[in-house]
């Protein structure tokens, strides 16, 4: 997280409203700091702007990285370290190395994803983010604004869209 | 445009190709060895891939009405007019059962009454593998025609309802459909068996039924693609977006991880069993189809499997439209690596032709050239697809295509009056 920063939001109360509110924000070409949502809104992320998580990319490689990893070690077992013959097959046998290797590719791929997605968002355990407003995660629906960095001409401008855009509440916090 | 016409130039292409395909029948049928194995085998191939094809579209859309999903409502027409090809099947499939109880082909080893009168491991299969069971398969085919009919007309009732009366499709069409799916679950494996399964009499394998029906409910999504693709092309399922295409991408892409995971397992469990009776099953194959036998894996996994792994791929027109082509092709591949080796072996040991003796006569050309001549005749048109079996493909797949367009053009394109349409209009996945 970085530092302190005075946040200025409104809260509404209905995703659709939320919606047109992104729309207009983006009419009038206000940079809007962030959107927080209870569930994911559907077609929130082009308005904002988003782009695609390149999580699955980072999933892809850590796939690639555990099946090498169960596949050369396995191979590296049975035919350097300690080759045992198993029912007559021979100490190089690639059908039965394929379970344990799909196996190690399914468990590499979903906890190096369940990693970069804490590291990235910087969460964890024992890590506190701070929160606007608790009903965020219950009912409310959220535009928030950088006052911090913002000219005070812009801050009316700010104060102005949410008041219109029929935002129920209007406060400033410092996160 | 919500109803669809059958121009006359498709309809002209359409004829032209199954003219092909008879005419590769016959040349087939003339030059083929004593037993017609070559013209047997390529019309059962055939029959069997498109009417597996026909059962998976009208299995798949029950399974999605009673798991009331909405996705697919927009496009529900094309699997319902897929499904109506079953009754042409089974008129192909009569011919197969004309041939065995006349005897005209010997496509299945346990139909030869001299040979089972010899053979312990066949005399004790009869109780399942005999021409009365083989009859039998084909009034289950029949059933499953009953059922693609009946869906069918409840879904064209629907047409008429009000606009919020769901009445026909809560009591009628969800109730066909839950009867439809343990019925035709459990009666596609006697057919697969009997049809497939059993041109290696003496082999069996548990999970082959799977393994066959994945390899059909791939190319089935295949097919739904290229058509909805094609009739978006022509101005048609306008409200198809690239949202369907994604989900249907989604199927394609999983199920053909699934079709391997089946492949696979049966391989591994006969490949680490090591019993005789089982290995010469994948013996054979990778003695004598080497490059057919690894291609199959190549297409029909890592393909899609790479190619079908990113977002964009399943939502882009051109690379949908070439990686079912190929997989098309792939699953017909994987058929022919079924069907044919039992066939050429059963033909083989018919005729007379031990491998040892082929190889003998090779040897001795001089004496034995006509011997040497006759056993490379009945290999050709089995190790590898020729023309001609291409050309039955296309022939078949234009019978198909053109049963398909045909119903399509019976009845609106987009049911309106589906409780789930409005889910399906606004179908979005990313």
């Amino acid at each position: 997280m970085s530092a302190h920063r005075e946040i200025l939001f409104g809260l509404y109360d209905d995703e659709t409203d939320l919606l047109s509110a992104v729309k207009e924000a983006n009419a009038r070409h206000l940079h809007i700091d962030n959107v927080y949502s209870p569930f994911p809104v559907h077609g929130l992320d082009p308005l904002l702007g988003l782009q695609e998580s390149r999580l699955h990319q980072a999933g892809f490689v850590y796939g690639a990285i555990g099946m090498l990893t169960a596949f050369l070690f396995m191979t590296w077992v049975f035919t350097r370290d300690w080759p045992i013959i198993f029912g007559g097959k021979p100490y190089w046998s690639v059908p039965a190395f394929i379970p344990i290797t799909f196996e190690l590719t399914v468990l590499f791929a979903s906890i190096g994803m369940v990693v970069t997605y804490y590291a990235v968002n910087g969460q964890g355990p024992g890590v506190t983010n701070a929160v606007l407003d608790d009903r965020i995660t219950d009912d409310k629906f959220c535009i928030s604004f950088d006052a911090g960095h913002a000219s005070e001409e812009e801050v009316s401008k700010f104060q102005q869209f949410l008041t219109e855009s029929g935002a129920k509440e209007i406060r400033t916090k410092t996160i | 445009m919500n109803q669809y016409k059958l121009p006359a130039g498709e309809r002209l292409f359409l004829m032209i190709c199954m003219i092909i395909g008879v005419a590769c029948l016959g040349i087939t049928y003339f030059t083929d060895d004593a037993l017609h194995s070559r013209f047997w085998s390529n019309f059962l191939h055939n029959s069997v891939f498109f009417t597996g094809i026909a059962f998976l579209a009208i299995f798949f859309l029950c399974a999605n009405i009673i798991a009331f999903s909405g996705w697919y409502t927009v496009f529900k027409r094309v699997w319902e007019a897929y499904a109506q090809f079953l009754i042409v099947g089974i008129g192909l499939m009569v011919v197969v059962l004309a041939g065995l109880w006349l005897h005209a082909h010997h496509l299945y080893h346990w139909a030869d009454a001299t040979a089972v009168a010899e053979d312990a491991i066949l005399q004790h299969k009869s109780a399942l593998l005999n021409p009365v069971i083989y009859l039998v398969t084909l009034l289950i085919v029949g059933l499953w025609y009953f059922f693609a009919r009946k869906i069918r007309n409840i879904s064209l009732e629907e047409e008429n309802v009000d606009k919020f009366d769901f009445q026909v499709h809560k009591k009628k069409l969800r109730i066909w459909a839950a009867v439809f799916l343990p019925i035709g679950g459990f009666t596609s494996p006697i057919v697969i068996w009997l049809w497939v399964m059993s041109v290696d009499a003496h082999w069996y394998s548990t999970l082959f039924a799977w393994y066959c029906t994945i390899s059909w409910f791939v190319t089935m999504l295949c097919f739904t693609i290229l058509a909805l693709l094609y009739l978006k092309g022509k101005g048609y399922f306008e409200q198809v977006t690239a949202d369907h295409f994604h989900d249907l991408g989604k199927y394609v892409f999983g199920f053909s991880i699934f079709w391997t995971y089946l492949w696979f397992s049966q391989y591994m469990l006969i490949w680490y069993g090591n019993i005789g009776e089982e290995t010469i099953y994948f013996k054979q194959r990778l003695a004598e189809y080497p490059v057919l036998f690894y291609a199959n894996l190549a297409i029909n996994f890592l393909l899609p499997f790479f190619v079908l792994m990113r977002n964009d791929t399943k939502r882009k027109e051109g690379t949908l439209t070439l990686i079912t082509v190929i997989l098309i092709l792939g699953h017909w591949l994987d058929y022919f690596l079924m069907l044919k080796p039992g066939i050429l072996h059963t033909a083989h040991e018919v005729l007379g032709i031990s491998h040892e003796a082929a190889a003998h006569a090779a040897d001795h050309a001089h004496e034995a050239g006509a011997h040497a001549e006759h056993a490379a005749h009945a290999v050709a048109g089995f190790s590898m697809p020729g023309l001609l079996e291409l050309g039955t493909f296309i022939g078949f797949a234009a019978l198909f295509v053109y049963c398909f367009l045909n119903q399509l053009q019976k009845a609106p394109l987009v049911s309106y009056r589906d409780p789930y349409i409005d889910e399906s209009l606004h179908h979005h996945v990313v």
